[in-house]
């Protein structure tokens, strides 16, 4: 223990004894030992400050896992819950389903190894024939969730990813893996109290003519940053990656996107909008990197933002970086308030104040969910949003 | 109706409106004229309750109730509406929402029972009929894209489908090009009324030549500096407002 000086806040204390011997146990235990979790002088944390957050050790877990929605009926279901790991609903053909006890970790960033750490197993789904029910990955509170998906060549899925902890830590590591002309469709819901705790980390590898789609709500807790790596491997693979947080209270959100393009003709289209009041914090890092050989690109990002209270805490960083000479990026970000004059117009007609508000917001917010592809979902994303602004602004 | 008395504004600590008195009985409309700066938008603004035009004196009630100490919305639910002379496009809302929303909110102020989604769409449909409002216009979020024309048409469908007791247009011509103004004039005649009240703010006068006022004020320096019949329009059209240039 060449390093044996740091010392661990009890949050890093209670993390080390959590993790498994495991082979990714091991790595975590010695990665957290050795520099701790990253604080706010690590660049890519400096919003988000893990060491401060989990300072005076992790919550305890409460909340449920969350119910299934009704226009989910169909879907099988995957429970992740501290004591292990469960199915519900029926499977169809051409989806393999298996756990492994110890799956390579290479280069994993810092919620990749708390959260592969955490887990002590990984479950491997293997997608080789499209699927027409959708699956559903379910973190229960505290639970450590570990994937790895993988969709063979033409093969088309629909996944959702729920976590709705109210407290505790609850971790995700979502590996990826995209065939040639295959689809993932992925629609990710979080939610948590003041005592949630949810890091997530999703590395995708698109191959040629793949695609992600990922539509992401997110309503933070003492703690969410959802991270996503995407790269596009293969010749015209894209990716089409939406979020929208909602915030309020003093809770705490981080939606913090990579995406490389690798190979030519690839498109990227990136859309985040969100909405935050009270003491609440919102974080988007987005990058988009464009290597030499990714000639022709189409990458497009764009992040705007609502503060709805004086109080409120927006943190943007838009990046992109450019290698070929051949591409057409572009990016917009912007902050603001509500417009005043369109606030004064509809109370004019009689609209109260906050139900102005509600329609404003939620206007601005709900375009994000436009891309979602699963009516059920759409509408089931749309009505929390509703649900959001209307008592927020009750 | 409406009663103003001695109303005096300012917007930034500035006085605009510098103890204005006016009254427009019930079934009556008023025209107010006046030069560029003479405070005529902060009158409808101030009137209406827009945050930033302070009233520091003065009454103005509507049938004897006062004013100015409600929310715009609540002020709206009484039977104020304010036609604007630059209409505020409202991205992501679809017009029909934001007009059922508009005209449910009111009647719930009014303790009211809310109007139906059929019953909603029946009546805009007539309305939208006779203002020429297409139904390409009310899927549209409200007033994107709209032209000028447009969107003076769609106030005018808006004070129709919510049915008003006093109105205010504050520049109802300015962008409307003749065959447009005729079809707004109609709509705002078809809603005059014994019961109803109206306040047309112009700078020019030939929309009074299709909106006919029963009285015409001269609004200069923050005052009405002169009143008269519908023949005070046609002086003023003639000679200016340089005459009252003293007066304010």
């Amino acid at each position: 223990m060449a390093l044996a000086e740091l010392t661990l806040s009890a949050g890093e204390a209670a993390l080390v004894n959590a993790f498994p011997p495991t082979e990714a146990g091991e790595a975590a235990r010695a990665r957290l030992a050795a520099v701790g979790l990253p604080n706010r002088r690590v660049e890519a944390f400096k919003w988000t400050d893990l060491r401060a957050i989990l300072a005076s050790g992790i919550p305890e877990a409460d909340g449920s896992a969350g119910l299934i929605p009704t226009c989910l009926q169909d879907a099988l279901v995957l429970d992740f819950a501290p004591d292990g790991f469960g199915l519900e609903g029926e499977k169809d053909q051409g989806l393999i389903i298996e756990t492994e006890d110890s799956l390579e970790l290479e280069g994993a960033g810092p919620l990749a190894l708390v959260a592969a750490g955490f887990a002590p197993r990984a479950v491997v789904l293997r997608v080789t024939q499209s699927q027409s029910r959708p699956v559903v990955l379910r973190r229960h509170p505290g639970a450590p969730m570990r994937v790895r998906l993988e969709l063979e060549a033409g093969t088309r899925l629909t996944l959702i990813d729920t976590a709705l902890a109210t407290a505790g830590l609850s971790t995700g590591f979502v590996e990826i893996e995209i065939g040639a002309d295959a689809e993932l469709l992925r629609y990710s819901l979080q939610d948590g109290a003041a005592n949630a705790i949810d890091l997530a980390h999703t590395t995708v590898s698109v191959a040629e003519t793949g695609r992600y789609h990922a539509i992401a709500l997110m309503f933070g807790g003492k703690l969410a940053r959802a991270e996503t790596e995407v790269v596009l491997a293969g010749e015209a693979a894209s990716c089409l990656i939406h979020g929208a947080y909602l915030l309020s209270g003093s809770t705490h959100a981080d939606m913090t996107t990579r995406v490389v393009h690798a190979s030519p003709n690839g498109q990227t289209r990136e859309l985040f909008k969100g909405a935050v009041q009270d003491r609440a914090r919102g974080v988007f890092q987005g990058k988009i990197l464009v290597e030499r050989a990714a000639q022709k690109t189409d990458a497009r990002q764009n992040h705007h933002a609502l503060m709805l209270s004086e109080g409120a805490e927006i943190d943007a960083k838009p990046e992109l970086e450019i290698y070929a000479d051949d591409v057409q990026c572009a990016h917009g970000n912007t902050i603001g308030a509500l417009d005043d004059q369109a606030l004064f117009y509809m109370r004019q007609r009689g609209i109260p104040e906050a139900q102005a508000k509600a329609l404003l917001v939620e206007a601005f917010v709900t375009d994000v969910f436009d891309a979602i592809d699963h009516d059920g979902v759409r509408d089931w994303f749309s009505d929390l949003a509703r649900a959001w602004l209307e008592a927020s602004s009750s | 109706m409406l009663n103003i008395n001695n109303l005096q504004v300012e917007v930034g600590g500035t006085p605009i409106i510098k103890g204005l008195t006016l009254q427009v009985p019930a079934g009556q409309v008023h025209a107010i004229m006046g030069p560029n700066g003479a405070g005529k938008s902060t009158l409808s603004y101030a009137l209406t309750g827009r945050d930033g035009y302070e009233v520091v004196g003065g009454t103005a009630t509507l049938n004897g109730e006062d004013l100015l100490d409600l929310a715009p919305e609540e002020r709206a639910a009484r039977g104020l509406f304010l036609s604007f002379q630059y209409p505020l496009e409202i991205p992501g809302v679809p017009t029909l929402t934001f007009l059922r929303t508009a005209l449910n909110a009111q009647r719930k102020a009014r303790g009211e029972a809310e109007v139906s989604v059929p019953d909603f769409m029946k009546l805009s449909r007539e309305v939208a009929k006779k203002l020429g409002v297409t139904p390409e216009m009310m899927k549209r979020p409200l007033n994107v894209g709209f032209s000028g024309g447009e969107k003076k048409r769609m106030e005018i469908y808006q004070m129709a489908l919510l049915d008003p007791r006093f109105m205010i247009l504050d520049e109802t011509d300015s962008g409307l090009d003749i065959d447009a103004l005729k079809v707004v004039a109609e709509g705002v005649n078809a809603l005059r009324g014994p019961d109803k009240g109206m306040l047309v703010i112009t700078h020019y006068q030939r929309l009074l030549d299709h909106i006919k006022p029963d009285r015409v004020h001269v609004l200069a320096g923050g005052r009405i500096v002169d009143s008269g019949g519908p023949e005070l329009a046609l002086a003023l059209e003639a000679d200016g407002y340089d005459r009252y240039k003293d007066a304010a």
